[in-house]
């Protein structure tokens, strides 16, 4: 309580000495224009230092300004090198130098802005409009290439959201988002913002530079800012695209003969007989993906209105987003509006609001309609000559194919009717009171309020035999979020002599609420399921807790950043937060970080190099943490599932249970991470050149996740605790070339490249591994392994040596019950058979190396944006092939190439691959994850402003845009690219197919 | 103009003073001390008769769970009989046949499963046996709960040992770490605690309950366990005085076998333990039995899976006309007594018609038939216990009643089937009851041990792979010995 009311006392006071720090206010008035070519520059920000006072030039580039007398007016503009000058006159001219140099811009760090060359720890920013032209719903999904040690998984659902990983992989059961920041306000997931609405994101890697938001940083944290109103000029902006997506890489099936070959293989080996007389003469059959899949529209429109006076800005934006999935009837809308105004009510002192608004609605699929059509038999017809639905399971084409391959695909899509709405509305209030020249007290609060639902109907109806509903049912589930967050900070920036400090103290609180329930009744009369669940029979009304969280942190940080001549750069942050998921036990902890830079041309001994421009060497250490462990996990909790729910009597009338069914930890702590950095940047070649290389250790202590426990407990089986030690270590650097040509051709080129190792450093379990990975496996096999000394969740089983070819090789081998046509394992510890202790590790999930490059070109009026990117090093676990309940589709490539008699193969196995002993998991399902894309193409075209003029407007530019055009890869499943939960990463177990998608685009400003 | 704008200057302060105060909850230790979310602590539990109560429900409720009723109970405690076999379509689980040829080795998943869902039960149940004396409580309603989890402990060991020989015996919630890691008793050990739980509670339980509680555990059910606990130990004079028990309480046979397993019949005067289930309107997660669905006929909305058949072998046990073959095995091409009309180009040639739910009370969104209840004991198995008691202890007029109180009920009044077992050799007598519990019980989860009981299990399994001084016993869940760090050790032959 002190120290918040010490901090407000002294802005109390303070604002009575206000008056007589600004007495003689004199009016300065210019023009600004670029240096090289003379031309005025449009929107250059102006600003009297030591105030919030500020305005920007108009389009003829003049400027007007009331200041102190003493006052140092600053120029910045993007792209230029800021100017300082004294205001001494009424007039002042200022022609403003081009800054092709990264290290002179501003970039947006953690509570505050910094010069890049001022940085000492690892941060990358992207424009917004880098984003831009990427045509990408999602902002995130934007980034996948642009930063060096950032990896992003795209997942193709409309409306989801990517998973960013940030060097590497740290905790296993803890909270694995990265943390963003809005605009102040803190955030799990920013799906709910239109990218266009971004200004600048930036990408805070090392532990120095997240320390300053503590307990939520140790995945990174992506800060995001938003576009606000340029003052002085008014302009109407139009931003819109239409396309489509479609499969690519997609992967052939068999036919319906080939099926029918394969089944009656699989079923006569298993001791039946055949099932299709004739397979020649189902012919090719049904090609469900391309009875199913589509190619999906897409169209986005952005309106924004930006502008401002003097004493007030505002950016108005809204946007609509119209995309179908890839799936037949999937279709996501979402319309966006952002507000941003900020005013001056009176000098040195500026509030403003921010407010995003999103409503986003999706007709959904069902989600396991790519298992779905992974297994449908090609022999069943889409719909029989009656109309009726092709049924694989009631005998009516003369067989029954059960287990997987029950379903009619196309029934499944038309009868499945789920839609979701979500409404989320975020955005901050703040105040900022600039007072004794150097002092900057903000106080803002900030919250976002979610309501997200999703409405299932089922009608009675009858497709197949095992597609029907006997009764109708109606579900309606609801989530709602409530977040908010209140921060002070207090920030003084002083430059005496070569020395300039800026100091920042601040205090936060938050609270976070979830909960979530759902509705349920049955015989709800079609058409009325909107509204009416009383309908529905009495009895089986039901409700359904879907949980709720509740977490509150306090925290207090503050942060000294030194510079002096430029040359020696020191920081140093010290954050102290409070968790409620810690309370009693270890209720606050404490996170500092130091970073130290020199800037060696500053140098005297290099000032008469000609190479370098600019060179930086810098170094950090910092200490962040994860509080997103699950709520009071050392409570031992009572569980009251439904399925404790006895029954007794004839009626059976239900009784309430209610048991204890987990063992708690007796403590947990909060998982830590500790981080350390080494860079060296710099520009070279006249600015041309210009690089970033950095080499960072992190290791995650006290990392949470549950161990398997014996069974015998009889409790569910793992015990959570903190468990274990992980390392991330890497280099990533990025390289950029830039031409500073006046000629009509400009272009620039820049490569990233992360390296990452992941290693396990110590367990609690010691030796013993933990195995997981069961997603998408048959007969509860693991296929991954966490072990220490070896990287998080490696796949881990045996090793194929061949396929037994004969009945003689395998009763002379160590698998006796193996049949001719099984895979043959390597018995690695050659005791003469093969169990358990036989396998070994086949690949590594977490990718060793990211890469991007990305390219923009520009000629006279055409502009051409070119963008690579992959991924190197990494495995994935095909776990479609072998998860089969019996007569499953197979690939076309399995079915070519598998093992039909002695001598036929000695790589693939027979149609039989979904039995126990193939199944297992084993080599022949890795197969490297690399791939290289062409992420985006673009290609532009601006009208020349005579003729924009013309038709009033102040610029027109066309666009053709190309997103994952050419995808190269050897796997042979959809997509390499699959997330994944730490040690379940890297299996690809019926994910959503990868998809390019081509646009066509218009920017106009009015 | 100096006072107004002093006066802004003061408002603005003081709205500044008012922000701050407003976060000023973040730096108070209450705004960190939040209460549980949707869960009660356990140190909130264990305080009144209703907690008792729900933890006792908990107990009765987990019975009916995946692992305790569906493949993990086939596979272990059944297919290894030349009763049933996997069925459904040829290439799903192909898993199951290990159980059915004996070629199962140590990381099959059934066996883990099987594990695990018995240990669940016994957990439950101890916490209930460790929690439930501090509550202050009605006494008589105390020590009726504290027998009910005996009983529910004891059928999860009895099952556990029958299938695993020696196993971990747990008899209390583990404290800590220390006494996680179990070694394996004695067989004689582990039987020991069933028993005596098992006597503790038959001295408690009631014969019967009102209406409403019509589904817990009773004397009869306690008593008629320890007949078979005591078959399985073959100490007759147990088996003999517990039957005898047992048949003084009043249960009599239905008139009609296949009625026996219809749901008008749950809980019937011929059962002694049921596991109950229900199909919950509007609750499907609490109508969690899949005992009727992985058992259901194959290809007919509201059937089911179509797994655990019945062999062939099975079907040619029967003697002529015994009304218990159509009662107990639905053949494809045919129409049930409850009129289904059954495929005849189905998958199997044969289902289960105990666990069979006619078609028509499927609801859609729950699992088919998840209203059958389980009958785990019926009184003609405590008949026949008592028969082969009293012939194994000489008394051959009783052994030969209780036979006939069973066969003459298989009868239906037919005179022309089924005729009176006459025989007093003390061998032929013995066949002829075993003969007659196959078919009595079929598909009931018995046969398979109740061979290996007989110690007729190479003879009568030999054929399928059964090798004595190894099948006996299942081998026990590699994942088990693997965490135990080596404490557990391997069945013999494994």
């Amino acid at each position: 309580m002190k120290r918040i009311y010490a901090v407000s006392l002294l802005a109390l006071l303070l604002t009575f000495f206000y008056d007589a720090t600004f007495a003689q206010n004199v009016t300065v008035s210019g023009k600004v224009s670029d240096a090289t070519n003379g031309q005025p520059l449009v929107g250059v920000s102006v600003g009297v230092q030591g105030t919030s006072t500020g305005t920007q030039t108009d389009v003829n580039g003049n400027y007007k300004i009331s200041a102190a007398s003493n006052a140092q007016l600053t120029f910045t503009y993007v792209g230029y090198v800021t100017q300082t000058l004294a205001a001494t006159g009424a007039n002042l001219d200022v022609k403003l130098a081009p800054s092709v140099n990264d290290l002179q811009q501003v970039v947006v760090v953690g509570y505050g802005t910094q010069r890049k060359v001022d940085v000492t720890g690892s941060v990358a920013t992207v424009k917004g409009e880098e984003l831009a032209k990427q045509s990408s719903p999602n902002a995130v999904s934007a980034l996948q290439g642009k930063v060096a040690g950032v990896n992003i998984v795209n997942s193709g659902a409309p409306g989801s959201s990517p998973r960013v990983t940030i060097r590497g992989t740290g905790t296993i059961y803890g909270n694995t988002n990265v943390l963003y920041v809005v605009d102040g306000v803190w955030y799990n997931d920013i799906n709910f913002l239109n990218p266009a609405d971004i200004d600048n994101i930036s990408v805070l890697k090392d532990a120095s530079s997240t320390a300053i938001y503590g307990i939520r940083a140790s995945n990174g944290v992506i800060i995001v800012t938003t576009k606000r109103g340029r003052k002085g000029k008014n302009t109407i902006n139009y931003n819109g695209y239409a396309g489509f997506q479609r499969v690519t890489n997609q992967v052939k099936m068999a036919n319906a003969t080939e099926y029918a070959t394969a089944i009656n293989e699989l079923t006569v080996g298993n001791g039946g007989t055949a099932m299709f007389a004739d397979p020649n003469s189902y012919g090719t059959g049904t090609d469900w993906y391309k009875q199913v899949l589509r190619s999906a529209f897409t169209t986005n429109h952005q309106v924004s209105l930006n502008g401002g006076s003097e004493k007030s800005d505002y950016n108005i934006s809204l946007g609509l987003l119209n995309q179908d999935g890839i799936v037949e009837t999937n279709s996501f809308k979402r319309y966006t509006l952002s507000i941003s105004n900020n005013i001056s009510p009176i000098k040195n002192l500026e509030v403003g609001v921010k407010l995003n608004g999103s409503y986003s609605r999706s007709r959904d699929i069902n989600n396991s309609i790519f298992y779905q059509l992974y297994g449908a038999a090609p022999v069943v017809p889409v719909f029989n000559s009656n109309g009726t639905y092709g049924d694989p399971n009631d005998g009516s084409l003369g067989f029954r194919l059960g287990g997987g391959s029950n379903f009619n695909p196309q029934a499944t899509i038309d009868f499945y009717n789920q839609r979701t709405e979500r409404y989320q509305f975020t955005g901050n209030v703040f105040a900022q009171l600039t007072f004794l020249k150097d002092f900057k007290f903000r106080t803002s609060f900030g919250g976002e309020f979610t309501n997200g639902q999703n409405q299932n109907y089922t009608p009675v109806y009858r497709a197949t035999l095992a597609q029907l509903a006997t009764v109708s049912s109606l579900s309606r589930y609801r989530g709602e979020t409530r977040n908010w967050i209140a921060e002070n900070t207090l920030t003084y920036d002083k430059k005496i002599g070569d020395h300039k400090v800026t100091v920042l103290l601040g205090q936060t609180a938050q609270r976070e609420q979830l909960y979530a329930y759902t509705l349920s009744a049955q015989n709800v009369p079609a058409g009325s399921e909107n509204a009416y669940f009383s309908l529905g029979t009495p009895n089986t009304r039901n409700i359904t807790d879907n949980g709720s969280t509740l977490n509150t942190f306090a925290s207090y940080f503050a942060r000294v950043n030194y510079n002096y001549k430029d040359k020696y750069l020191l920081n140093a942050s010290i954050r102290r937060d409070g968790a409620s998921q810690f309370y009693g036990s270890s209720t606050y902890t404490n996170l500092p970080s130091v970073g130290a830079g020199w800037v060696i041309t500053q140098e005297d001994f290099m000032k008469d190099q000609q190479v370098f421009n600019t060179l930086k060497l810098r170094g950090s250490w910092g200490k962040v943490a994860n509080a997103g462990v699950p709520f009071n996990i050392t409570i031992p909790a009572t569980t009251t599932s439904p399925a404790l729910t006895a029954i007794f009597g004839p009626d059976q009338t239900p009784y309430v249970g209610t048991s204890i069914n987990t063992i708690v930890p007796p403590l947990i702590l909060i998982e830590r991470s500790v981080g350390t950095d080494i860079g060296l940047e710099g520009a070279l070649l006249d600015n041309r050149l210009s690089f970033d290389i950095d080499f960072y250790n992190r290791e995650n202590q006290n990392a949470v996740f549950g161990i398997p426990v014996l069974r015998s407990l009889g409790t569910t089986g793992t015990v959570v605790g903190n468990q274990a030690t992980i390392r991330n270590r890497g280099i990533e650097g990025v390289v950029t070339w830039r031409n500073n040509g006046k000629s009509d051709f400009k272009y620039s080129i820049s490569g990233n490249l992360g390296y990452n190792q992941n290693k396990v450093l110590e367990v609690v379990s010691g030796s013993t591994p933990i195995y997981a990975g069961g997603s998408g496996l048959s007969n509860g096999a693991l296929a991954t392994r966490t072990v220490v000394g070896r990287p998080i969740g490696e796949f881990y089983g045996y090793q194929v040596a061949g396929i037994f070819q004969t009945a003689a090789e395998v009763s002379s081998s160590a698998q006796p019950t193996a049949k001719p046509g099984d895979f043959k394992y390597v018995d690695t510890n050659g005791d003469g058979l093969i169990d358990g202790r036989d396998r070994v590790v086949l690949g590594n999930p977490n990718p060793r190396f990211n890469y991007g490059v990305n390219t923009n070109f520009s000629y006279k009026d055409f502009d051409l944006t070119i963008d690579l990117q992959g991924v190197a090093g990494a495995e994935i676990y095909n776990t479609n092939l072998a998860y089969r309940f019996g007569n499953e589709n197979f690939t076309k490539d399995f079915y070519d190439n598998r093992w039909r008699g002695a001598g036929t193969s000695n790589t693939y196995p027979s149609v039989n691959l979904g039995a126990t002993n193939n199944a297992a998991p084993n080599s022949f399902y890795v197969s490297s994850a690399a791939y290289f894309r062409v992420r985006n193409l673009q290609l532009g075209y601006t009208l020349p402003s005579v003729i924009a003029n013309k038709i009033k407007m102040q610029r027109v530019r066309l666009y053709a845009n190309a997103q994952n055009a050419i995808n190269v890869f050897g796997y042979k499943g959809f997509s390499p690219e699959v997330g994944g939960t730490p040690t379940n990463a890297g299996l690809d177990a019926s994910v959503y197919p990868l998809f390019a998608t081509y646009n066509f685009g218009l920017n106009v400003t009015f | 103009m100096k006072n107004i704008k002093h006066h802004i200057y003061k408002s603005v302060s003081v709205s500044l003073l008012a922000a701050a105060t407003l976060v000023a909850p973040g730096c108070k230790k209450e705004f960190l001390n939040v209460p549980q979310q949707a869960q009660t602590p356990v140190a909130q539990f264990w305080r009144t008769a209703d907690d008792a109560t729900k933890a006792v429900n908990a107990a009765y409720a987990n019975l009916r769970s995946w692992n305790n009723i569906a493949f993990a109970p086939i596979a272990v405690e059944s297919l290894g009989s030349d009763d049933s076999e996997k069925g459904s379509s040829t290439n799903d689980a192909t898993y199951l046949n290990f159980y059915d040829q004996f070629t199962v080795t140590s990381t099959e998943g059934q066996l883990l499963s099987f594990w695990e869902g018995e240990y669940q039960t016994i957990n439950f149940a101890n916490q209930v046996l460790d929690n439930v004396p501090g509550i202050t409580m009605d006494d008589a309603l105390k020590s009726r709960y504290l027998a009910e989890a005996k009983f529910i402990r004891a059928y999860a060991y009895f099952r556990l040992v029958r299938a695993f020989g020696d196993v971990p015996l747990r008899l209390n919630v583990p404290a800590d770490p220390s006494v996680y890691n179990l070694p394996r008793s004695p067989k004689a050990t582990v039987w020991a605690a069933i028993e005596k739980d098992l006597t503790d509670a038959s001295a408690v339980l009631p014969q019967s309950y009102p209406t409403a509680d019509v589904g817990r555990i009773t004397k009869g059910a306690a008593l008629a366990l320890l007949a078979k606990v005591s078959m399985y130990q073959q100490k007759w004079s147990n088996v003999l005085n517990y039957t005898n028990q047992v048949m003084a309480l009043g249960y009599s046979l239905l008139p009609n076998y296949e009625k026996v397993f219809r749901l008008e019949n749950e809980n019937s005067s011929e059962s002694i333990f049921e596991i109950q289930c229900a199909l919950i309107p509007g609750n499907a997660a609490a109508s969690n039995s899949q005992y009727s669905q992985v058992q259901g006929v194959r290809g007919v909305a509201g059937g089911g899976w179509g797994f655990h058949v019945p062999t062939q072998d099975l079907a040619n046990a029967y003697e002529a006309g015994d009304p218990r073959r159509s009662g107990t095995i639905i053949f494809r091409g045919t129409t049930t007594f409850e009129g289904d009309a059954i495929p005849a180009q189905g998958d199997n040639p044969m289902y289960n018609y105990k666990s069979y739910v006619p078609f028509s009370l499927w609801v859609s969104g729950f699992n088919e038939g998840a209203q059958q209840n389980v009958r785990v004991i019926r009184y003609s198995d405590v008949l026949l216990m008592n028969a082969e008691a009293a012939n194994e202890q000489g008394n051959t007029a009783q052994a030969l009643a209780s036979l006939e109180m069973v066969r003459a009920r298989a009868r239906q009044g037919n005179a022309n089937i089924l005729p009176r077992v006459t025989t007093t050799d003390k061998t032929a007598l013995r066949d002829a009851i075993w003969k007659e519990r196959r078919v009595e019980l079929a598909m009931e989860y018995d046969r398979y041990f109740d061979v290996i009981r007989q110690g007729r299990g190479a003879q009568v399994f030999g054929p399928k792979g059964w090798k004595a001084n190894k099948n006996e016993v299942w081998p026990i869940p590699q994942n088990e010995i693997d965490l135990s760090g080596g404490v557990l050790t391997q069945n013999p032959g494994y």
